[in-house]
């Protein structure tokens, strides 16, 4: 009995030990001092709650990164930004995030952890602002600058954040409105629209939380709305989802907005489904990686978009990138896809921090969006924007 | 003298805080049947799990057909040619005869079941033990003495069994199916298996026993020859004292005590029509075959199970009994034959369940009074002479004999006047046994008024003042004791 | 024999707790900035709403049954009273009575369909899991709902009051702690000193012989799953107070980790055995070892391997104890 319980303990201390150690590996350091690293990086916290001011020296700065998630490769290409800036830099980051972008509790918890360290600077993308109402207050008080990143901390009234790093995400949505305005096919159906036959515009979003979804989800429902009511003045009607709901009597053109139930897969593949099978769906615009996977796994992984398959004509665009995307672009399933550019998030999120820890005023920084299809895919200026 | 099958000597065994075996010793010979037994706790079951490979002996000897054996595991028992049937049946009730005979070891053909060939050799099996039962039929279609029978085809289908352990086989049986059991055993043991009996019931030692080997308090007392030797006299060996109270010769009843309870025409699925009447201070046995309802007539009383029909009346009044609460309530408290399912939390202690019924008297507002509930409990302990270190014992850790007092105390403190006794020495050893019935006799003296049901005829014609027998569901005879005899009893019993 | 026996028991008893002072003594050595009150704050905040869940379902587990809902029913519960608070007005009050209510109302659900409907807990409770997260949905359309932070106007003393507020000279001092461990008095002093309680043991031990006792166990188990339902509303309110936002189809697997605390803190799953002492000291070595491993620098996927690992562990010992216990008994 002694034994086992000697053992159980024993085991957990173990693989705590060696868990702690591996994790020295994983932190990215300047090659030049990676040789003294693995002792560094514990003493690094250490001193973080002694020492004060002293950043210049030969201690390095210790930088948590908080995303949102992990599971997308989105976020892998963001991580890839900011080690790229933490190895320019020479300081230590810490990039982690929830495994669930819904996990808004496990975020807080992470964020309270790392706060507890006493960092010089913190990067963070919140699930929620509310959630980190308080932890931002706690950092405000103790000069622990805060830099936003992707969707950033939106409504943020401490003054704890003190730049963002991020895509206008309206303006970048606003981009797929204005590809499907340009489109033959879709602007033929607006054009021959009518009240008895109304085609339907789709958007497919996986969820009316998060600010970027949200701020893409208005960006393209306001823009297209604008375009269609070029065609069929007064018979635009939006509907779907009560955030962006504008119904009018006997439309035309009906923007639908899907948001779907949970962020898993399978939710948004149900949603995805529930638009495909709308009568008159002429269009669809998928808000972001995840919205395009669920839409994908609806559309047999995309096949049903090609030549003779069950969707055939219907116009796509999407947002983001990774493999099964590209591959959709690629063979001219989707007309093409909006990208933020997610390594620039990531670098810019580390250099801001640095910025903001050796006391240097920061501003917010746009990183951009592109419009990405068939033709310039493979572009070597846009391959290192969509990420696979 | 037959050879030597089995020759266990010098066996020692310690569970921590317990020497469980002292010295303790068998011999088995070829074709005989030894009877093995003792008290609960006198080590008979430890040393079974010993010979069956389950516990290892810490010191001692096993030649087996002559040779100093170490039994590693059970299944290493079974190649070495011993098996044992459990006192509880371990059939998978839906499964057929065939596929429970042969569980863990199917016949196959390739990937697949041979189920045919499974069916063909357990035909086989059946036939070669002159058994009536057919490889496909589903176990749970066959009365308990057939399941019994599949028990023991079960341990004899393991190639070359020489060893057959038997505990208790009859716990379960009536005494028909006994007779059947018998005559099996007795087959099998001319072809030369040598059978260990473990038993409580004294009547049954001297019709199918060659040899008795007594064991007490973990070390060996005697062994004797049955032929040679008298009841009373293993009793003795077991207990070292003269055990039992007298039959009763003639009712203790009063004739003008007040009726307490009357059931009037009950019925239900299983009972059908069913009357009588329980005097004040009364023991009421009903005797039957198994199957005979009565189990399902008291099941009604005790409000277990919903009555389709019939009236219940408590001292004269009609009361209402549709659930357990209700006949609690009116003073009706029911003992089950099965402890452990309907009877006691095991897993709690013996004041909680002696203060399961009655935890209404013993709140104050939301809150138990543990001090009282402590203090009740250990003058029932006391009262029914309760062997248990201390009423915060749990229920699990007590003997069987003792965990029927806890129930008794359970109903005492609850006031029930009436109280049921569903063969309330099953699984209960001799020295146990005795007690019980002189409690139950000293209850009825008090004024309480019992209802016994009780497969062992003994059992009915020693404590009974009066005797109700049923079967199939009807009451088909009602005796005075002073007119009941066994056979008496067994007419009625199979009257259809 | 039995002092033998009960002396090992009781050794076995302080196991549990000796596990917790070895894991936080071990964090603080070898944990980066542990043994600090910022960490020791993070450690309570984070236990409360899962401490609050695991001792409703204490009782529920108890009595030989399983509550999948409690996650979900709590997330529903705190939505639920989000939104009545921000899209329609009422005062917090009426909001945090309602959320108790949502969740008391769940329990009472599940209650009828085991004891009344005679479902199995399991498959009845899977049912309801899946109800409260699509109600919580339907009923807010798929949008976030938050709860006052300390600084609005309306409903500013929320956080203070459950979370933590300026008080015994320390600037974040953590209150729910306070509301924690008057709740496990209550829940202890109802699991082990009222008729409820040991009718709870009772049912949990055997239910058949707990009926034929004349106990009227459909009854009391409704009560037991409406208990449970209610301290998971309570849970809602204290998620709330930690986390603020609320988002709709979450709390799936939330149950888990309070039903891991309850297994770790020795109750048995098969019923009629356990404590809440057991359960508060598992709800925090749950919650010492998740801060802990990330004080380490450890990211949550080992947070939530290594508690996997300590619940087999808790389970494999509670094994051995049983066995170790009826092999004292059977000799």
């Amino acid at each position: 009995m002694k034994k086992l319980t000697a053992l159980l303990l024993a085991l957990v201390m173990t693989f705590g030990m060696v868990a702690c150690g591996s994790k020295t590996n994983d932190t990215t350091t300047t090659p030049s001092t990676g040789d003294t690293s693995s002792t560094d990086t514990t003493d690094t916290g250490d001193t973080g709650d002694t020492s004060t001011e002293d950043t210049g020296s030969g201690e390095k700065l210790y930088i948590p990164v908080m995303a949102k998630g992990f599971q997308h490769a989105y976020w892998q290409a963001v991580k890839q930004g900011a080690d790229q800036a933490a190895e320019e830099l020479s300081v230590e980051i810490y990039f982690a995030g929830p495994a669930s972008e819904t996990n808004i509790d496990e975020q807080v918890n992470m964020v309270k952890t790392e706060l507890a360290k006493n960092p010089k600077a913190m990067a963070l993308a919140a699930l929620s602002t509310d959630s980190v109402t308080e932890i931002l207050a706690e950092c405000a008080e103790k000069n622990i600058p805060v830099i936003g990143f992707d969707s950033g901390v939106p409504g943020d009234t401490t003054g704890a954040v003190k730049a963002t790093a991020a895509t206008d995400n309206e303006a970048a949505a606003a981009i797929a409105a204005e590809k499907f305005g340009e489109n033959e096919t879709v602007v033929a159906a607006m054009q021959n629209a009518t009240s008895d036959a109304p085609i339907v515009i789709g958007c497919l979003s996986q969820d009316a939380v998060s600010a970027s979804v949200t701020g893409r989800t208005t960006g393209f429902v306001n823009k297209m709305a604008e375009i269609a009511e070029t065609y069929q003045p007064g018979k635009v009607s939006i509907e779907g989802h009560t955030t962006w709901e504008k119904k009018v009597e006997n439309p035309a053109i009906i923007i639908r907005v899907e948001v779907s139930a949970t962020t898993e897969a399978t939710s948004l593949q149900t949603s995805a489904s529930a638009l495909l099978g709308m009568e008159g769906i002429t269009a669809i615009f998928c808000s972001n990686e995840g919205a395009v996977t669920g839409f994908l796994a609806a559309t047999s992984d995309g096949s049903d978009l090609g030549e003779g398959g069950k969707y055939e004509g219907l116009v796509v665009a999407g947002f983001d990138a990774g493999s099964a995307q590209k591959n959709a672009v690629r063979n001219g399933w989707f007309i093409g896809s909006v990208t933020q550019d997610p390594v620039q998030i990531g670098y810019q999120a580390v250099a801001l921090a640095v910025a903001a820890a050796n006391g240097e005023e920061v501003a917010d920084v746009d990183t951009g969006a592109k419009w990405y299809d068939a033709t310039n895919i493979d572009d070597p200026d846009m391959a290192t924007l969509v990420y696979d | 003298m037959s050879e030597i099958l089995l020759n266990m000597h010098g066996i020692q065994k310690y569970f921590p805080g317990v020497h469980a075996l002292d010295n303790a010793q068998l011999e088995l010979h070829a074709g005989e049947v030894l009877a093995l037994i003792g008290e609960n706790g006198a080590g008979k079951s430890t040393l079974m799990k010993i010979l069956t490979g389950i516990y290892t002996k810490d010191d001692g000897v096993i030649e087996l057909y002559g040779k100093p054996t170490e039994i590693q595991s059970p299944s290493h028992a079974q190649q070495l040619g011993i098996s044992i049937v459990h006192q509880e049946l371990n059939l998978m009730q839906d499964l057929t005869v065939a596929e429970n005979i042969f569980v863990g070891r199917e016949s196959t053909k390739g990937l697949f079941l041979d189920k045919k060939e499974q069916n063909r050799k357990t035909d086989e099996l059946l036939q070669s033990l002159h058994l009536n039962i057919t490889a496909r039929t589903v176990v749970k279609r066959l009365t308990v003495a057939q399941q019994q029978m599949v028990e023991i085809a079960k341990a004899l289908s393991y190639n070359n069994t020489k060893i057959l352990i038997m505990d208790e086989p009859s716990a379960s049986l009536t005494t028909a199916e006994i007779e059947d059991l018998f005559t099996f055993i007795r087959r099998l043991k001319a072809t030369g298996v040598g059978i260990i009996y473990i038993s409580h019931r004294m009547d049954e030692l001297k019709e199918i026993t060659d040899r008795v080997t007594v064991m007490r308090d973990g070390q060996y007392v005697d062994t004797v020859n049955t032929a040679e030797t008298t009841v009373d006299q293993i009793v003795q060996m077991m207990v070292g004292r003269v055990i039992y109270e007298e039959p009763k010769s003639h009712s203790n009843v009063a004739p003008d005590a007040p009726v307490v309870l009357e059931a009037r025409n009950l019925c239900s699925d299983m009972v059908k029509d069913v009357s009588f009447q329980l005097h004040k201070g009364e023991i009421l046995g009903f005797a039957g075959l198994m199957g005979a309802g009565r189990t399902e007539t008291m099941r009604l009383l005790s409000g277990a199970d919903p009555k389709t029909s019939g009236q219940i009346l408590v001292n004269g009044k009609e009361v209402h009994i549709r659930r357990p609460k209700d006949a609690v309530k009116a003073g009706i408290g029911y003992l089950s034959e099965d402890r452990k399912r309907y009877g006691l939390c095991l897993g709690l202690s013996v004041a909680d369940n002696t203060a399961m019924a009655s935890l209404d008297s013993l709140t104050v507002g939301p809150f138990v009074q543990d001090g009282k509930v402590a203090q009740v409990t250990q003058e029932y302990i006391q009262k029914l002479r309760t062997k248990t270190p201390s009423g915060k014992t749990l229920a699990r850790s007590l003997s069987g004999g003792n965990q029927q007092k806890v129930v008794i105390a359970k109903w005492l403190l609850r006031d029930c006047d009436v109280l049921i006794f569903d063969e309330p020495t099953r699984g209960i050893d001799v020295g146990a046994k005795s007690e019980i019935y002189k409690l139950m006799n000293q209850l009825a003296a008090e004024g309480k008024s019992i209802i016994m049901i009780s497969s062992e005829l003994p059992e009915v014609l020693r404590m009974s003042d009066r005797v109700m027998v049923m079967c199939e569901g009807r009451l088909t005879g009602e005796l005075d004791i002073s007119e009941a005899t066994q056979e008496r009893i067994m007419t009625y019993a199979t009257m259809r | 024999m039995n002092k033998l026996g009960t002396k090992k028991l009781d050794m076995q008893k302080l196991l549990a707790p000796a596990a917790l002072v070895i894991l936080y003594i071990f964090f603080s050595i070898i944990g980066n900035n542990f043994l600090t009150f910022d960490t020791l704050k993070n450690i309570l905040e984070s236990s409360y709403y899962i401490g609050f869940m695991a001792f409703g379902v204490t009782f529920v587990i108890i009595a030989g049954g399983i509550d999948l809902s409690i996650g979900t029913v709590m997330m529903a519960s705190a939505l639920l009273g989000a939104y009545t608070f921000k899209q329609h007005d009422w005062p917090l009050v009426a909001s945090l009575i309602l959320t108790v209510g949502v969740g008391t109302v769940f329990g009472l659900l599940n209650g009828g369909l085991i004891a009344k409907l005679k479902l199995p807990p399991f498959i009845a409770t899977l049912g309801t899991m899946m109800m409260a997260q699509g109600a919580g949905s339907i009923i807010t359309n798929v949008q976030s709902q938050t709860w006052p932070t300390a600084t609005e106007p309306v409903g500013g003393w929320f956080k203070p009051v459950f979370i933590r507020s300026e008080l015994f000279g320390a600037k974040n001092f953590p209150v729910g702690a306070i509301w924690l461990i008057a709740f496990f008095i209550i829940a202890a002093l109802i699991l082990h000193k009222t008729k409820f309680g040991r009718y709870n043991y009772a049912i949990g031990s055997n239910e058949e012989a707990a009926r034929l006792s004349g106990i009227n166990t459909d009854n009391w188990k409704v009560g037991i799953y409406t208990l449970c339902g209610a301290f998971c509303g309570m849970a809602g309110i204290f998620y709330a107070a930690a986390y603020t936002t609320i988002t709709p189809g979450t709390g799936n697997g939330q149950e888990l980790n309070a039903i891991a605390g309850v297994v770790i803190g020795g109750t048995s799953m098969s019923g009629g055995a356990g404590s809440m002492v057991g359960t508060i000291i598992g709800v925090f070595i749950m919650s010492v070892l998740k801060n802990g491993l990330s004080a380490c620098g450890l990211q949550n996927h080992w947070q939530t391997f290594f508690t996997g690992v300590v619940v087999i562990g808790a389970v494999l010992l509670d094994i051995q104890r049983t066995k170790a216990a009826n092999r004292v008994k059977k000799g």
